[in-house]
């Protein structure tokens, strides 16, 4: 039956790679109702069916692309893929979103998502236009980078109009952070390259002239003004120029910029790699996802020097924290260079940063020395070294092999207390915000339902202190701790929406750039939007509780999978150390079991466990849920609730 | 005064940046759908991520209205928009064969041939444009623009 809602093509495809078998399913109204999209299907899908304790390379774990019922329109920044699976680096749910223009071509070419099961016998890619989908030999694509197989796609069709979304040789040798990668832009953390790589799928190619139609005419005025919203924020003009590396010189001044592996939260050379000398240097053009009014992407271009000739779509603020700061290089254009090759291999530029600086700082303190690194000496700001790491890495060799599965399995390779200086949240690798700088990402953090992470909370409004935006969203009575990054008070409240809206964005699928930070729209704007697309008639409180489904059955997952309180916690150094600058004196130690007692009262979660209780579960239609958690025994006792 | 869409830049700021905002608007305007390969205005990216605007440049020797064998193209003496007239219209196509720029192509479903008609005074892609650099303009004027800010950077701009 047609699906009565706009927005949506109405049509998703299951992929099974073992049989080569391709089927069209109508997508059902409840999925729609319940789970809105992206992100949402995905955490469903996944939840249905992937068997508890499955091994993430099994050909049993699922692979979903997914997109949203504003992707393709008008919408701003409805050009983004969502993809899910179970993750190999940290063996809980795992998800990754990028920008760039693959999931509109993918609707338009007939498709609102792609579940694929099962391994191909021999390299495979699909190939969607136009309402069919066939399986292609990719063998003459494997071992190719992902540049060089868009590129060979492209011309072998002999049509430039072609989107692709894959993987580059990390993928294909399971690196456990390797990424997907369409046009330079990477759906990155979780390792859901490796995924793609166990089974036997290079990539998918899309290609559509179908339309994307909306509810109401009236979306197109009321996303206009949208664009406009965004466009006249205060904060959107620095992030269009410098795109995320406009953050580079504010967070390091307040010492949130992770450096030398999180020993300290300042960079005395931050100024040679902010969004300043990028774009005096290295800029070419600035570049834009589909439909957004920001444009945060850049094409650089190194023009002199060792790694001239270096040309790459964008760095972002991770990367240039990850590959400079942390591992203290100061040096751009080797980042630059190591940020085409993180593209071109298609590996995460997080968890390698966070890789290598894990390895300068167990060498530093001889826990591994030159004959564990094939003779190399991993110095502190080393860019030869850094670039170095990053091949042996993608291409599993010698130490590159150890590093390849994550700091956690590395550390308990080196042993010797290594595992003091792997710097993770339920196994991924931590992304460049020091929590003890900004206190609202102690517990961002450690929430996120993919492990270390600020996307999924991603509390901005206390960075520096964005009170209008506190305000407008809030109210005034929460000034001035809401927007003070030194304090605890009213961030699990913050960080609860922020898990929530988020989730909505990644299922509608809007870019997180004008929900979230600049801080330009919100859940009434999403609301209406949404439901004038689609013709759902969407309310703020069903929104959110749409939001809240999906972030409950992504911990559900996640406790299924064995996942509790125990876990949700910062790596010791930041329980037990003191951060830098205007964090000095501050350990997240106290605080962390504060906040998360304040954060699972919100959630209705049991604080002793972590674990969602039955109420909550059934307030969000999710009783069967809630009947299998209590089957395994991960369902919190009843009636013991807080007096 | 003959307007047309034109792509006025200032780098590195406001340029083109390929975001095809401009396309899923004129889709929408003109065909209710949101669908670039019904768009009459086209973003045209290189490998090197350079990006560049390509619609109907209403040119005054249209060879899209000399090529088309059924007079379906013609041209409004009064604002010298470039139409086509969709029940003459054959498909063959030869239009967009000529148009040195691309500008012109055929409608995927309607197998007619699309191009750019100012959306009847007030363009959509203008009006999305996030960059602002896409102008409906007299290029006469732009080039006042133009010779304005050359004189300024080379000669001085005043106090």
């Amino acid at each position: 039956m047609a699906l009565r809602y706009s927005g949506y093509v109405g049509k998703y495809l299951r992929v099974d790679l073992t049989s080569g078998k391709i089927s069209e399913v109508h997508l059902e109204e409840q999925l729609t109702r319940l789970y809105l999209g992206g992100n949402g299907f995905g955490t469903k899908i996944l939840w249905d069916e992937v068997p508890v304790g499955v091994d993430p390379f099994d050909p049993e774990n699922r692979l979903i692309f997914s997109t949203g019922p504003l992707t393709g329109t008008v919408w701003p920044t409805a050009g983004r893929l969502e993809v899910i699976g179970k993750s190999p680096l940290t063996g809980i749910y795992g998800d990754a979103n990028a920008g760039g223009h693959f999931a509109p071509e993918l609707k338009f070419a007939g498709y609102d998502m792609i579940v694929f099961q099962g391994k191909s016998k021999k390299p495979v890619y699909l190939w969607v236009e136009d309402g069919r989908a066939e399986l292609r030999d990719a063998s003459h694509l494997w071992g190719k980078g992902t540049w060089e197989a868009e590129r060979t796609i492209r011309k072998d069709h002999g049509d430039g109009g072609i989107k692709v979304a894959g993987i580059g040789q990390a993928g294909e040798n399971r690196v456990r952070f390797a990424g997907i990668i369409t046009s330079g832009r990477a759906a990155a953390r979780t390792g859901l390259g490796a995924v793609m790589g166990s089974k036997n799928l290079k990539c998918v190619a899309a290609r559509g002239t179908f339309d994307v139609g909306v509810a109401k005419d009236e979306f197109y005025d009321y996303a206009y003004e949208i664009h406009q919203q965004i466009l006249a924020n205060e904060y959107t003009p620095s992030t269009s120029r410098y795109g995320t590396l406009g953050l580079v010189n504010p967070m390091n001044e307040i010492s949130r910029f992770p450096t030398k592996n999180f020993q300290r939260g300042d960079f005395p050379y931050a100024n040679e790699i902010s969004g300043e000398i990028l774009e005096k240097k290295f800029l070419v053009r600035r570049v834009g996802c589909y439909a957004c009014p920001i444009s945060c992407g850049r094409t650089v271009a190194v023009r002199d020097g060792p790694y001239k000739g270096t040309y790459t779509e964008g760095v972002e603020y991770e990367t240039i924290n990850a590959l400079g700061a942390r591992t203290w290089n100061r040096d751009m254009a080797s980042i630059l260079k190591g940020d085409l090759l993180c593209d071109e291999y298609g590996i995460d530029s997080i968890s390698t940063g966070g890789v290598i600086a894990f390895a300068m700082e167990c060498f530093e303190n001889g826990i591994i020395s030159e004959g564990d690194t094939d003779g190399l000496k991993l110095e502190w700001g080393n860019p030869e070294i850094v670039l170095e790491l990053i091949e042996k890495i993608a291409k599993r060799e010698g130490i590159g092999n150890v590093l390849a599965e994550g700091v956690v399995r590395a550390a308990k390779k080196f042993g010797k207390g290594a595992e003091y200086y792997a710097m993770h949240i339920k196994g991924m690798e931590m992304s460049a915000q020091d929590p003890r700088s900004q206190q609202s990402y102690i517990l961002a953090h450690i929430t996120g339902t993919r492990g270390a992470d600020h996307l999924k909370g991603f509390p901005c409004i206390d960075e520096t202190g964005y009170v209008d935006a506190a305000v407008r969203r809030y109210g005034e009575q929460y000034l001035p701790e809401i927007v003070d990054g030194l304090s605890t008070k009213y961030k699990p409240m913050v960080v609860k929406d922020g898990e929530e809206l988020g989730a909505v964005a990644d299922s509608a699928i809007v870019c997180k750039f004008g929900t979230h930070f600049p801080p330009a729209y919100y859940w009434p704007e999403l609301a209406r939007g949404i439901s004038l697309a689609t013709g759902m008639q969407l309310g703020i409180a069903e929104l959110k509780e749409i939001g809240e489904r999906i972030y409950n059955l992504q911990r559900c997952f996640n406790v299924r999978e064995g996942i509790g309180r125990r876990d949700d916690t910062q790596p010791r150094r930041i329980l037990v150390e003191s951060g830098t600058g205007r964090a000095k004196g501050h350990a997240a130690g106290p605080l962390q079991e504060l906040m998360l007692d304040e954060y699972y009262e919100l959630r209705r979660w049991d604080k002793k466990t972590g674990w969602p209780t039955r109420a909550k579960l059934e307030e969000l239609g999710l009783k069967n849920v809630a009947e299998d958690m209590e089957k395994m025994g991960r369902l919190p006792a009843r009636g013991k609730r807080r007096r | 005064m003959y307007k047309r869409i034109a792509l006025i830049e200032n780098p590195p700021i406001n340029t083109c940046v390929g975001c095809r905002t401009c396309e899923s608007a004129c889709s929408f305007w003109h065909e209710r759908a949101f669908n670039p390969e019904k768009s009459r205005i086209r973003v045209t990216r290189t490998e090197y991520g350079i990006s560049y605007p390509i619609t109907c440049r209403q040119c005054f020797k249209a060879p899209c209205v000399d090529a088309c064998p059924t007079r379906a193209i013609h041209r409004n003496a009064e604002t010298g928009v470039v139409l086509v007239s969709e029940g003459l219209c054959i498909g063959c196509g030869l239009c967009v064969e000529r148009c040195p720029f691309g500008a012109i192509v055929l409608h995927p479903d309607k197998k007619v041939a699309i191009k750019c008609d100012l959306c009847g005074g007030t363009p959509a892609c203008v009006k999305f444009c996030p960059e602002r650099v896409l102008r409906h303009i007299d290029v006469n004027v732009a080039a006042q623009g133009r010779r304005r800010s050359w004189v300024e950077s080379k000669v001085g701009g005043g106090a």
